[in-house]
């Protein structure tokens, strides 16, 4: 139906409560943000605020710190993007060739992604203590040298993707999952009955047929990694070194510690062009390579 | 595979397994990981727990995150229903032009709103409330957009026979599309409460007073202040998931399935 006179205004009735929310919530704060960054806020008198233009912005670009962040961001990102998928689809075609239990298999490994990220800090934080945690004893009862984990600048990163594995890599494979359960078996059948191996089927059957779904773990972790911000506030405060302190972590430090309300809103804006321009980069890049 | 993916299973849920045995050991077993299980089972880290003590009130925390997750959860789908419908059914002017706008604000991450967010509810005196929580996540465009998608396919021969029968639109939403939509609303809820009960960089931002905490940024605070009593940090972080982690144990097909579809539609 399209609406006239009473029942346009008792469609509008209903759309009201969402449109204040969202005007209120949404819309009004994207452009306080973009206000924000461009002006030199004086806490005290919004109104005698003075307009600095870009200055936030290009203070970020000759910003150590700035860049420390970006570099932890892009570090975390290159290595829980492509462990998620590798592991994702390797567990995914694992619970597959299940002949039974899948569900409960399934279920097990979802079941992390329901803790909290301040939960699951802890708890890793615990595991990974370098004197009294469980990896460390298991590492040191088998003879190994006790691991920095998370007191090492190097070590930090990768522990913080190997905790975030576990916390999330049960949804990204329950997605390839569903996905691999969509393609009709007969695909299958009929390649193995012309003679393909079981590899053959996986690489030019089953890969090619995945593809739609792997993208969009790719662009979706991608953009999650660029996010990052509890795991790090748990484990490590950033730390050590600032060597985990991301983009997130920075901006917030920024504005609520610092009190630095424009230069937080531009580091935000900058990471939401980072996180815009890569998923778009990514999902041009593998359609340029014609299969898709 | 079957006995692989088994092993595999297994080892994700282990943790919660040292979780739950660690929560019952003392102090100087947590610190020596010989034992999986506790030498002697030793409630005083859930005695401590309980005491709700006004540094780490535990019990208060817990109420604030039903609270909170539970009008979120009640709000976003009341509004966004109501939205959808809207757009969707009574197809007001402007509707359409209005869910494109939504699902672009989509695209924007999540922090981007905390700065901007922090002065509006500054300004209405909404800071350190749970209102600051509230209201800003019942403005997502998320229930909508998937509202929407999900109100297109409903046939239309049901809706025109109750308009001839006489029905308002009103009595058309709450009697005929709104229960179709069941199962759509509650992929929404699950969606939605899971999401705002584990929130944290929010309440951390928003809510000053200790007192206000929901469990995410409790546990946090407890971890920074008591960093050396791991028995009793993991004692009030198994407190604060045991809810999600029950809910999940009964529901978990229906969980699974809500939340994969909600990420694949589109």
């Amino acid at each position: 139906m399209r609406a006239r006179g009473k029942d346009a205004l008792t469609g509008y009735l209903f759309l009201a409560p969402f449109l204040v929310l969202f005007a209120c919530f949404v819309i009004l704060p994207v452009g306080i943000s973009l206000w924000l960054s461009v002006v030199r806020l004086d806490l005290a008198n919004a109104s005698s605020s003075q307009f600095i233009g870009a200055q936030n912005y290009t203070d970020a670009v000759g910003d150590n710190f700035f860049w420390m962040a970006a570099q932890a961001t892009g570090k975390y990102a290159l290595l829980m993007t492509p462990s998620v998928l590798i592991l994702g689809t390797a567990i995914a075609l694992g619970l597959h060739a299940m002949s039974r239990g899948r569900e409960m298999a399934r279920a097990l490994i979802y079941l992390p992604s329901m803790l909290n990220v301040a939960a699951t800090g802890i708890l890793w934080q615990w595991f990974l203590n370098n004197e009294f945690g469980l990896f460390n004893y298991v590492i040191k009862k088998l003879g190994g040298q006790s691991v920095p984990w998370l007191t090492d600048a190097n070590m930090a990163m990768p522990s913080i993707v190997l905790m975030s594995l576990w916390w999330t890599v049960g949804g990204t494979s329950v997605i390839i999952l569903t996905a691999l359960q969509q393609i009709p078996k007969m695909f299958f059948e009929a390649a193995a009955l012309d003679g393909a191996t079981e590899r053959q089927i996986f690489g030019k059957v089953m890969l090619p047929l995945l593809k739609p779904v792997l993208l969009f773990v790719f662009v979706t972790t991608t953009i999650a990694s660029f996010q990052m911000f509890g795991q790090a506030m748990i484990l490590t405060a950033g730390g050590p070194t600032f060597s985990t302190r991301g983009l997130v972590q920075y901006m917030f430090e920024t504005a609520f510690n610092g009190y630095r309300f424009g230069y937080g809103a531009a580091i935000s804006w900058l990471l939401f062009a980072g996180i815009a321009v890569f998923s778009v980069a990514q999902a041009r890049l593998l359609r340029s390579r014609g299969d898709l | 595979m079957t006995g692989v993916m088994s092993l595999v299973g297994l080892l994700f849920v282990a943790p919660f397994a040292f979780m739950f045995f660690a929560s019952f050991k003392k102090e100087a077993e947590v610190l020596k990981p010989e034992a999986i299980l506790p030498r002697a089972w030793d409630i005083s880290n859930y005695e401590a727990v309980a005491r709700n003590s006004v540094e780490a009130p535990v019990g208060l925390w817990f109420l604030n995150s039903v609270f909170i997750a539970s009008a979120t959860t009640l709000l976003v789908v009341m509004v966004s229903a109501m939205a959808a419908f809207a757009i969707t059914r009574i197809r007001v002017r402007g509707g359409a032009t209005l869910l494109s706008v939504v699902v672009g604000t989509m695209m924007i991450p999540g922090q981007l709103f905390l700065i901007p967010l922090y002065v509006i509810l500054s300004r209405m005196g909404l800071l350190d409330t749970p209102y600051s929580m509230i209201l800003p996540a019942s403005a997502g465009g998320f229930g909508v957009f998937m509202l929407s998608q999900f109100m297109r396919s409903l046939p239309v021969a049901i809706e025109e026979a109750a308009l001839i029968d006489g029905c308002t639109p009103a009595q058309l939403f709450w009697r005929v599309t709104l229960p179709l939509c069941g199962p759509s609303l509650a992929t929404l809820a699950v969606f939605t409460f899971v999401a705002s009960w584990n929130d944290y960089i929010t309440p951390l931002v928003f809510m000053e007073s200790v007192t206000n905490y929901t469990l995410p940024v409790g546990i946090a605070l407890f971890q920074s202040s008591y960093s050396t009593q791991y028995g009793l940090t993991i004692a009030t972080s198994l407190i604060a998931t045991a809810p999600l982690v029950l809910m999940f144990l009964i529901f978990q097909k229906q969980i699974i399935e809500s939340m994969t579809s909600s990420g694949l539609k589109d």
